[in-house]
């Protein structure tokens, strides 16, 4: 499963690094969010998803193998 | 009305939020809305465009191509109205809220680094000392306000300590902006609102000179040395953008607390539940609480060029108001959007806005409610409301806010210094650790030796 932050939807609202900290990181000057890693490590997907569920600008997508 | 017209606007509703029914009604209404017209026209205030509906709002919000924030206070563009149904008798831009890319995008881009998550990190230990000491004044008594003697207090004296305003001058800003807000415009005391007003005004204009003349860190040093699309924006054009800073920072974060605190004081079973799992359900608790309280209930707009947005054609010129409380009642979106669940999932609420108009002070937000919130819980854990002294804004058109909400507890013991004393230990700390700055310039959190 691989993780994705479209820089143009994102406007920082923060609750994706909230539910998955080891999976998003801020940015210390505006708050955008980008993934640690673009491959979601075993046992993070659950996360990812709700992160994904939760984004307010819906600016957060997923691919590949769920598993 | 040419049929054309008619068939546009066939989905009609009389929608006034600045009547008390539509408070007492809210959630009948809104249910009504999402139903029948989640975007409906309504022929109150000249006539507007009303979008209720979470997939409606949300595809709005995110369309800054069509859509225009503009305030032309002064007519030298498109005569655009701003973000206020109906129109205020301000001549006064609220700041880059009512302004447009690229200027809008300057000014954020001039904050962000005093907002941002890392830069409001580095107050925590400030805020949790000015909640202290607020709680200390009553803590031996037994009884507080939590508006008057907690949430108004922090909210405001923070929001002044960021923007490089002397923390103590936090009294001249509190009530007028408060006031400004729950005060009937047709009311005897506004009056006496408007004198405080311009008491606060003037004190804000000499603010700006001073930092202008002896720079000193902080919001308002960004926005002297800002330059906006090329140009030094006026001093009438900052002082707009520092009374944005102002009403967003002071009266939104003091109506979430005092409504969760006394949603909490009639759930004791849920507080208790909340202060003892803290760890993993403080964030979805307070994203719980801004959803269903939604603060600042939503926002308008004008349509910048003819359009058709989600299944809704559009004229140039036509306003439109997004209401960010009732999309966060939406059932396709939030299970049981009547019922608080503090441990709620996929809680994509609305109550920052959306887009590149999304508040830009939501991480001060959050961390001034999570320690004025979780403070309580430790020190006052049996509050008791009082039902008969809570006073709640008549209409929730523009905030939806509380004036007063008295409680009882159990006395305890003071840990510290009164609220002034710990101003001026606060300032210093500010002032030699260099607090203000942009995170650009200073990342260390502050440290407090007490």
């Amino acid at each position: 499963m691989k993780v994705h932050v479209d820089p143009e939807r994102c406007q920082g609202h923060t609750l994706c690094a909230m539910i998955a900290p080891e999976m998003f990181e801020l940015d210390d000057i505006d708050g955008h969010s980008s993934p640690v890693t673009e491959q979601v490590p075993a046992g993070q997907e659950a996360r990812v998803a709700e992160a994904v569920r939760s984004c307010p600008e819906q600016a957060i997508s997923v691919s590949g193998d769920p598993a | 009305m040419s049929a054309e017209e008619a068939d546009r606007k066939k989905n009609l509703y009389h929608f006034d939020r600045h009547t008390p029914e539509y408070r007492h009604q809210f959630e009948a209404i809104t249910a009504e809305m999402h139903a029948r017209c989640p975007i409906a026209w309504s022929d109150t205030y000249g006539g507007h465009w009303v979008a209720a509906g979470a997939r409606e709002v949300f595809e709005l919000a995110r369309s800054a191509e069509y859509l225009s924030n503009d305030h032309d206070v002064n007519n030298e563009r498109r005569g655009y109205k701003g973000i206020t149904i109906p129109t205020p008798q301000s001549m006064f831009q609220s700041g880059f809220l009512e302004m447009d890319p690229p200027e809008q995008r300057h000014y954020r881009q001039a904050l962000n680094p005093y907002l941002s998550p890392a830069a409001v990190a580095r107050w925590t230990p400030v805020v949790a000392e000015l909640v202290r000491a607020c709680l200390d004044e009553k803590i031996e008594t037994g009884r507080i306000d939590f508006v008057d003697d907690l949430a108004n207090v922090v909210p405001a004296v923070l929001t002044l300590a960021l923007m490089g305003i002397p923390m103590k001058h936090w009294t001249i800003y509190c009530e007028p902006i408060h006031a400004a807000v729950y005060t009937p415009p047709d009311s005897p005391d506004m009056a006496q609102v408007r004198d405080r007003q311009i008491e606060m005004y003037r004190d804000m204009f000499a603010q700006l000179k001073a930092i202008k003349e002896n720079p000193r860190p902080g919001l308002i040093d960004a926005l002297a040395r800002a330059v906006i699309n090329g140009r030094t924006p006026p001093d009438l054009e900052l002082l707009g953008v520092m009374t944005l800073i102002i009403g967003g920072g002071f009266d939104t974060t003091t109506a979430l607390t005092a409504h969760a605190l006394e949603w909490l004081g009639e759930h004791p079973d849920q507080r208790e539940r909340l202060s003892r799992e803290r760890e993993t359900l403080l964030d979805s608790a307070t994203e719980e609480f801004l959803r269903f309280y939604t603060p600042a209930p939503g926002d308008g707009r004008t349509i910048a060029a003819d359009c058709e947005i989600a299944g809704q054609r559009f004229k140039e010129g036509e306003r439109l108001w997004l209401s960010w409380a009732m999309a966060n009642r939406d059932p396709s979106v939030f299970p049981g959007p009547n019922e608080i669940d503090l441990a709620r999932t996929g809680n994509r609420h609305h109550s920052f806005g959306l887009g590149i108009h999304r508040c830009i002070g939501s991480n001060v937000a959050r961390m001034v409610f999570k320690q004025m919130a979780t403070a309580v819980l430790d020190r006052m854990p049996d509050y008791r409301c009082d039902p008969a002294g809570a006073v709640h804004y008549q209409t929730i058109g523009v905030i939806q806010g509380m004036r007063h909400l008295p409680a009882t507890f159990t006395p305890g013991a003071r840990l510290g210094a009164g609220l002034d004393e710990t101003i001026e230990a606060m300032r210093r700390v500010c002032d030699e650790q260099w607090l203000a700055e942009p995170v650009t310039v200073r990342t260390a959190t502050a440290e407090i030796v007490r």
